[in-house]
């Protein structure tokens, strides 16, 4: 298991560092850069100092450097915490994510609690309710989930919610929370604009988790030692969690590293449409005025977040199947 | 039959070495010659630590030899243990891969008698099919209970075992 962990932990660093590279190669490609939209704007203005002013703001952003120079100072950076100047506002990238990051991962792990915990519960019904009432609803929201688009979702609730339940929608606080610390009315005017932002983006991921539980543990039910149990006289709920839940449950773990990075990038569209201050409208912000320094950042953020999750679920499925795979080809 | 000295080969430790050299450089080298910050200062001393302990379990591969007796399976060296076939009460065998189609990967066997330390050996050991064989042969002999995943492994390394009733 040491050696397992040494592999895979090894394997996450030249990754890591192939990904930053790539992004801000990539975001850097097409002509001009960030400064150039904000210069054409000043020469439709017929402003005369306008070239002179590029200048400036290209040396602020260090963009009169070199690609690679520009990279290997921003990677220096990230050690002490500091990813350089944003230029949208001419600040600091540090300050401009903090707050973001931590409502977008307050929102995230909010509905990966919502995928789990409703996916788990419908899931293990309708295995065990096969062909009944139970199983035809939890397939048929399944299969909505899976099909209606996420924003579309989010107009539908957003009108029902505040027609029918009056609830507060758009942001992910009241406006007057905004711009002041954490207190306990902040805290539930927070936990209030959840619930439709974790419904909308939680559907779809909850619809295909359901499924693969629900195939996983119908495989395992009609196996020969579930047979062998029931005419031993063992319980149901005995006979359900000892083996065949234990089994199923490995795609649960799996689907930790797909999780992460799926519901980040995966939320933009419904982040713009209800204007919740999350990192997904920003990241598109940055994306379209090339700021590349914010842009990579983010990015950067989430194939750390992938990488991580990855490695922890493939630890935890070598702790709980370390088993050799029919195809595979086997040890040395 | 005989008893035989096993033990990792050459290249296979270096490697390990090599591995853990990489390790040791990648998350220390930034934490001595940057101003780190200290969360990310806590993670890759994390991640010296994690190599330093593979650093160290390889040296103690390379100090040690590994005897296999028809009564008893030795790991001769520091930390080392003895496992009495007559005895054994444990045995796992897991399978590794750090590939998405888990190919290419590697067996580990975790064996243990009553009261004795557990010995662990990998598939890179020379006569490692030998050792999971003697085991499982012992294991059978002392009505061991198996998991389904070391039964499953047994069987993909062509090593038969009577089929034990699930524990349910």
């Amino acid at each position: 298991m040491l050696q397992y962990a040494v592999r895979r932990v090894l394997l996450m660093i030249p990754t890591l560092f192939v990904i930053s590279l790539l992004v801000y190669i990539i975001i850097d490609l097409p002509p001009g850069d960030c400064v150039t939209a904000q210069i054409d704007e000043l020469l439709s203005r017929g402003d005369p100092d306008a070239l002179k002013h590029a200048e400036e703001l290209r040396q602020l952003y260090g963009l009169n450097h070199p690609l690679m120079y520009r990279y290997f100072s921003w990677v220096a950076g990230i050690f002490h915490w500091d990813f350089g100047l944003s230029c949208q506002d001419t600040v600091p990238v540090r300050d401009l994510i903090g707050e973001r990051i931590v409502l977008t991962l307050i929102m995230e792990s909010a509905t990966i609690a919502f995928i789990w915990t409703v996916s788990f519960v419908i899931g293990v019904y309708a295995a065990t309710h096969q062909y009944k009432v139970g199983d035809y609803v939890a397939s048929f929201f399944g299969f909505i989930g899976l099909a209606v688009p996420n924003f579309l979702l989010a107009l539908v609730l957003l009108y029902v919610g505040k027609v029918y339940f009056g609830l507060s929608i758009g942001g992910l606080m009241d406006t007057e929370y905004m711009e002041k610390p954490m207190s306990w009315g902040k805290a539930l005017s927070i936990l209030q604009h959840l619930i439709i932002p974790v419904i909308v983006i939680g559907t779809s991921g909850t619809a295909g988790m359901i499924r693969r539980l629900r195939a996983n543990l119908l495989d395992e039910l009609q196996k020969q030692y579930v047979v062998t149990g029931r005419a031993k006289g063992l319980s149901e709920m005995r006979l359900l969690v000892k083996y065949p839940l234990r089994h199923a449950i490995n795609p649960f773990v799996a689907d930790i590293g797909h999780l992460l990075p799926e519901v980040i990038s995966g939320s933009v569209i419904v982040s713009v449409v209800l204007s919740l201050p999350t990192t997904g409208p920003m990241l598109l912000g940055a994306l379209k005025t090339q700021d590349v320094n914010l842009a990579a950042t983010f990015l950067l953020l989430v194939a750390v977040l992938t990488v991580i999750g990855m490695l922890v679920s493939d630890l935890l499925l070598a702790v709980l199947d370390p088993r050799i795979r029919f195809g595979a080809t086997g040890e040395k | 039959m005989s008893s035989a000295d096993l033990r990792y080969p050459r290249q296979t430790l270096w490697a390990d070495y090599m591995r853990a050299a990489a390790g040791v450089l990648l998350c220390g080298a930034p934490l001595v010659a940057l101003n780190v910050n200290r969360w990310l200062a806590l993670m890759l001393a994390a991640g010296v630590v994690l190599f330093g302990v593979f650093l160290v379990r390889t040296a103690l591969r390379q100090w040690t030899r590994y005897v296999l007796a028809p009564d008893t399976f030795c790991a001769d060296g520091p930390l080392g243990g003895i496992v009495e076939w007559a005895r054994l009460d444990r045995l796992t065998l897991s399978y590794y891969s750090t590939k998405r189609d888990r190919s290419a990967g590697w067996m580990q066997l975790s064996v243990g008698s009553a009261g004795g330390r557990t010995i662990k050996v990998d598939s890179a050991l020379e006569g490692f099919y030998d050792v999971a064989e003697r085991a499982a042969q012992a294991a059978e002999a002392n009505n061991v209970e198996m998991s389904a995943t070391t039964r499953a492994n047994l069987k993909s390394m062509g090593i038969s075992v009577a089929e034990q009733e699930e524990a349910v």
